[in-house]
């Protein structure tokens, strides 16, 4: 019983351990369970009629020859909801919108009526056979020409409401105006400022196309009054209180499961139309009801994000001190205001747009707009918009640095808040926890060689005969992640804690429950870990719970990089409860006072006296039978944890690439990444999360786009337009760390899933520019392909 | 999704006979593969239809087209289609086509259309649609060349060279030579058979088809 301290350590497989991914063996097999694989007695399938048009009046739909084919049980449209008040709902945006298109549609691909029948395919067949006669009407794609005044009225719904969820509507197109910081101290450093840069810059709409598309099946049981879902949500006690608040159910009898998810990434937090005419077919019929987008929809229709218009200005001394920001954003939000934002930030935390940088005045407004398209917007692998004030805040300091001719990594140095001024308050009032951006910056300048590729690309640049143009991309980014002290976020007005329960069991292996939910980012195997660490039972045997409303603690989810620090933060205290009840066990067991007992990885021994111990597993059997007098037996505990800030992890990314100059072509020749996310749980985890938001930052930035024609037809909604890039495509990283720990965070952690995200992409554009730089560039648009940079170095002169 | 085409086509055929094709609303439907005029509402308002075969789907178009002028002197029929599917998939078209007569006595053909798709073709087929317009074309100008040619008098000059010769990019090597063989028949055209599109180059066929012989609405 007494081996080395180190061997019982590693025996725990704790926190710091590359413990393997506990997920894998499933996944690899083709065990896994996810929404699509449930089949239940009797169950209908779902499929929808969406609009061809992104803007038409209905005139009529007719339902008959698809009712008449054999093996349709139902064709529902919004008239249909209409007695039950279900053909709107609300969003978490604080807008509604049409579960199925009432009187007009507004997007294209915008659910029109849905369609149940015996499978699949007779659905799929019975929606063609569904007829829908439209009149066209004017549509508006750009979020600038929807705010001229003779603008077609996409939302007659809002005919009148000057006020909207976030302040004045000023227009008909309008959603919210919203604004952070201090304008007038803001314009006051331009306003004398020896040198100001602005740029204009547009971060295009994408979708982070999970590999699984969003899907439910619905049975609600008439006799018991309740109703079970399966669905592939990354909030499923969110999805819970909402279909309780829309269907009446009270929520003791709505029960959502969320199986295995192919990956959320932000398209699986909000509630999808698709979702509520499945359970209300459900409810109508009787029966289980399963309804799974295919490809086309999932781009189509499901949360994108982004399609940021953005214009920012940077004031700053002749040595490249920045002494001002100013951001204007026009934000295109689609047909409805469905971005799943905490409820008082509607542009969510784009205000983190001071970056790392200690700028002392600082303003930034953002319009919200109704185009007709698609609505969503804060999907993607990224805090709440932090990923389009990196971009932001990275470019201009590039621009910056371009102007006054100083290299991009000394303005950086120059600009960084300094380690000893944590905790930093921003002009923004966000509260920085902790960080050494300068230390990072300079172990990354070293790993690279950071002068001899500057001189490399002095090289080539004055080699006429170079086939390439080199560029070096540098982004010291800051997130802001765990989502959130509840004083600041709620969805709909839950508060964004979240919760653990942990209950060990006699023979001394656990169990963990969690209000959040894993979609590949390992809970199963991290959380165990800290359970491992912070109370001394092997990781092996801890198994983690998520997903099932009626078996885990309310919670908010997984999204926005807030499992570690919050749900996380939530296991190691409930853990720490744990601990000190065992402490009085151990301490009654050992007959000695709790005060004389001292913690060693997997035990409690009397101080000073190895021999005399109780470890977890005796202590677990104890609970059970034979607790000191006083103490109720058992060993559980829950906790619900309110963080007391966010965490900002950061990351310093460096990139290389070589253009060719006929083609275009871009080679991504190096890309350096350096994570600080406080305390590594799991490093081999953290890894391959990094990897993971790297190839997809490297497909935002290089390819991935939704686009649209004047008449709203979406372009490029399958996989053979839209980038996904596979192992072809996908540049070799190179990852690094740092470790800064968070001081409010209980283990010290900060989230680490989208650093890689959000930190890269602004690396891609400042590469590709800085290719261009001495060509007189300022800043190239997203995404990279080859046939647009092709079309930049052809009006540069550079490509023929 | 909108494209504007401006293309000229030779036509085996003198200027009259093309003429007279061109002004025959019903006989113009037929150059279209699978389309045909339906109804004549007024003199110059008519309701057509196109019939599509995509793999197992088989879906109609029905719409209306209004001429809106016809110049007798400069030798211009100008018209306005649009028209829907039952899905509500929409397509529209403006042409111009203008006849010019050539040295050799046969006839050029030139088109002038604005072409507007809406719905699952202008999604699926959008980069596409400007080659399969080509493609489309040939097919309607052959056809056409062949109607002109069986109304035309017996010819007491030898016309030119029949095969098409597009102005725009070429590179459609199928185009070409489906307009070749179509203009090498001798024998009067074919009736109208429905378009039996195999794959999404089709599918975007089916549409453009649409607008050019769509109908108008409301």
């Amino acid at each position: 019983m007494n081996a080395p301290l180190k061997e019982r350590e590693q025996a725990l497989m704790g926190i710091g351990e590359s413990r393997l991914r506990k997920e894998d063996a499933r996944f690899i097999q083709g065990k896994g369970n996810y929404v699509d694989d449930v089949k239940m007695p009797g169950m209908l399938h779902m499929d929808i009629v969406r609009s061809p048009l992104a803007h038409a009046r209905i005139k009529r739909i007719n339902k008959e020859a698809a009712l008449a084919m054999p093996g349709v049980h139902a064709v529902l449209t919004a008239d249909d909801l209409k007695p039950l008040k279900l053909h709107w709902m609300p969003t978490l945006a604080g807008d509604v919108q049409a579960v199925l298109a009432d009187e007009k549609v507004v997007f294209q691909m915008q659910e029109v009526a849905i369609v149940i029948a015996d499978d699949r395919y007779i659905a799929a067949d019975a929606v063609e056979a569904v007829e829908v006669e439209y009149e066209e009407l004017p549509v508006v794609i750009n979020p600038f020409d929807a705010l001229k005044p003779d603008a077609p009225v996409i939302r007659e719904d809002l005919a009148g409401k000057t006020e909207g969820a976030h302040g004045a509507r000023t227009h008909h197109n309008h959603i919210f105006t919203w604004e952070a910081g201090d304008k007038s101290s803001a314009d006051a450093a331009f306003a004398n400022a020896p040198v100001t840069v602005k740029q204009d810059m547009f971060y295009p709409r994408v979708h982070p196309c999970p590999l699984e598309t969003c899907g439910c099946v619905a049975s609600f049981d008439p006799v018991r009054g309740e109703l079970t879902t399966y669905i592939t949500s990354q909030a499923p006690h969110v999805v819970r209180t909402v279909v309780s608040m829309l269907s009446g159910i009270p929520e003791s009898k709505v029960r959502i499961i969320s199986p295995d998810i192919g990956g959320g990434f932000g398209n699986k937090v909000g509630v999808y139309p698709g979702y509520v005419c499945a359970i209300v077919a459900s409810i109508v019929l009787g029966r289980p009801v399963k309804w799974v987008e295919d490809r086309i929809e999932n781009l189509s229709s499901t949360a994108f994000a982004r399609d940021y218009h953005m214009s920012g200005e940077l004031a700053a001394t002749p040595d490249g001190k920045i002494t001002g920001l100013r951001v204007e954003v026009v934000a295109d939000h689609g047909a409805f205001d469905a971005c799943a934002d905490p409820t008082k930030f509607p542009a969510g935390m784009f205000h983190i747009v001071s970056g790392s940088y200690d700028i002392p005045a600082a303003h930034c407004s953002v319009k919200g707009v109704y185009t007709n398209k698609a609505p969503g917007g804060v999907a993607y692998r990224c805090s709440f918009r932090v990923t389009e004030a990196v971009y932001l805040i990275e470019r201009m300091v590039d621009v910056l640095a371009q102007k006054l001719g100083i290299d991009k990594a000394e303005i950086r140095a120059r600009n960084f808040i300094r380690k000893d001024q944590f905790p930093y308050t921003s002009a923004f009032g966000f509260e920085y926890d902790s960080g050494d951006y300068h230390t990072a910056l300079q172990k990354v300048l070293d790993a690279v060689d950071y002068k001899a590729l500057r001189a490399e690309q002095a090289a080539k640049r004055a080699d006429p005969n170079s086939p390439t143009l080199m560029g070096i991309g540098l982004v010291t980014f800051t997130e802001v992640v765990g989502a959130g002290p509840s004083k600041m976020c709620d969805i709909l007005g839950v508060g964004m804690f979240d919760s653990c329960e942990i209950r060990v069991h006699p023979t001394g292996s656990a169990i963990a429950r969690m209000g959040t939910i894993t979609q590949g980012q390992g809970h199963q195997t991290t959380y165990a870990q800290i359970i491992a660490t912070e109370l001394g039972i092997p990781s092996e045997v801890i198994q983690v719970e998520e997903g099932d409303t009626s078996t885990a603690p309310y919670g908010l989810g997984t999204y926005g990089s807030r499992s570690t620090p919050v749900a996380g933060a939530a296991i190691a205290l409930a853990a720490r409860k744990i601990h000190a009840k065992a402490r009085k066990i151990a301490a009654h067991l050992l007959e000695v006072a709790e005060g004389d007992l001292e913690w060693e990885v997997d035990r409690f021994k009397v101080r000073g006296d190895d021999s005399r111990f109780k470890t977890m597993k005796d202590i677990s059997w104890a609970a059970y039978n034979q607790p000191p007098e006083g103490l109720e037996p058992g060993l559980e505990a829950v906790h619900y944890y309110d963080p007391p800030n966010f965490t900002y992890p950061f990351g310093i990314y460096l990139c290389v690439v070589d253009i060719d100059k006929a083609t275009g072509e871009t080679k991504i020749r190096r890309f350096y990444a350096l994570d600080d996310c406080g305390t590594r749980i799991n490093p081999m985890i953290i890894d391959g999360q990094i990897h993971g938001g790297l190839t997809e930052g490297f497909a935002v930035a290089m390819g991935q786009l939704l686009s649209f024609d004047e008449q709203g037809n979406i372009q490029g909604n399958s996989l053979m337009d839209y980038f996904v890039p596979t192992a072809v495509e996908t540049p070799k990283w190179e990852t690094d760390y740092t470790v800064t720990p968070s001081p409010h965070h209980p283990l010290g952690a900060k989230g680490v899933a989208e650093s890689p995200h959000v930190g890269s992409i602004p690396t891609f554009t400042s590469a590709i520019v800085d290719a261009l730089s001495h060509l007189g560039v300022t800043h190239v648009d997203m995404p990279h392909t080859a046939y647009r940079t092709w079309k930049e170095l052809k009006r540069l002169g550079v490509a023929q | 999704m909108q494209v504007t085409l401006d293309k000229q086509y030779p036509i085996a055929a003198p200027l009259d006979a093309a003429w007279s094709v061109l002004t025959d609303i019903r006989e113009l439907a037929t150059c279209m593969p699978g389309a045909q005029i339906t109804e004549q509402v007024s003199d110059n308002e008519y309701k057509g239809a196109v019939k599509v075969k995509v793999g197992p789907a088989t879906a109609q178009f029905t719409g209306d087209i209004e001429v809106l002028g016809i110049d007798a002197d400069a030798r211009t029929l100008r018209m306005i289609g649009k028209g829907a599917d039952k899905s509500g998939s929409t397509a529209s078209m403006e042409l111009t086509a203008t006849l010019v007569a050539a040295e050799d006595g046969s006839t050029t053909l030139q088109g002038k259309a604005d072409v507007i798709v809406n719905g699952k073709f202008a999604q699926f087929g959008g980069r596409m649609l400007n080659s399969v317009s080509d493609v489309l074309l040939a097919q309607f100008a052959a056809n056409y060349s062949n109607k002109a040619q069986a109304l035309a008098p017996a010819p007491d000059t030898e016309i030119g060279e029949t095969g098409m010769q597009a102005d725009t990019s070429a590179g459609e090597a199928a185009a070409q030579a489906q307009q070749a063989s179509a203009a090498r028949r001798a024998a009067p055209p074919p009736p109208p058979k429905e378009l039996n599109a195999f794959g999404l180059i089709w599918a975007v066929i089916r549409n453009f088809f649409v607008g050019l012989f769509g109908r108008r609405q409301g």
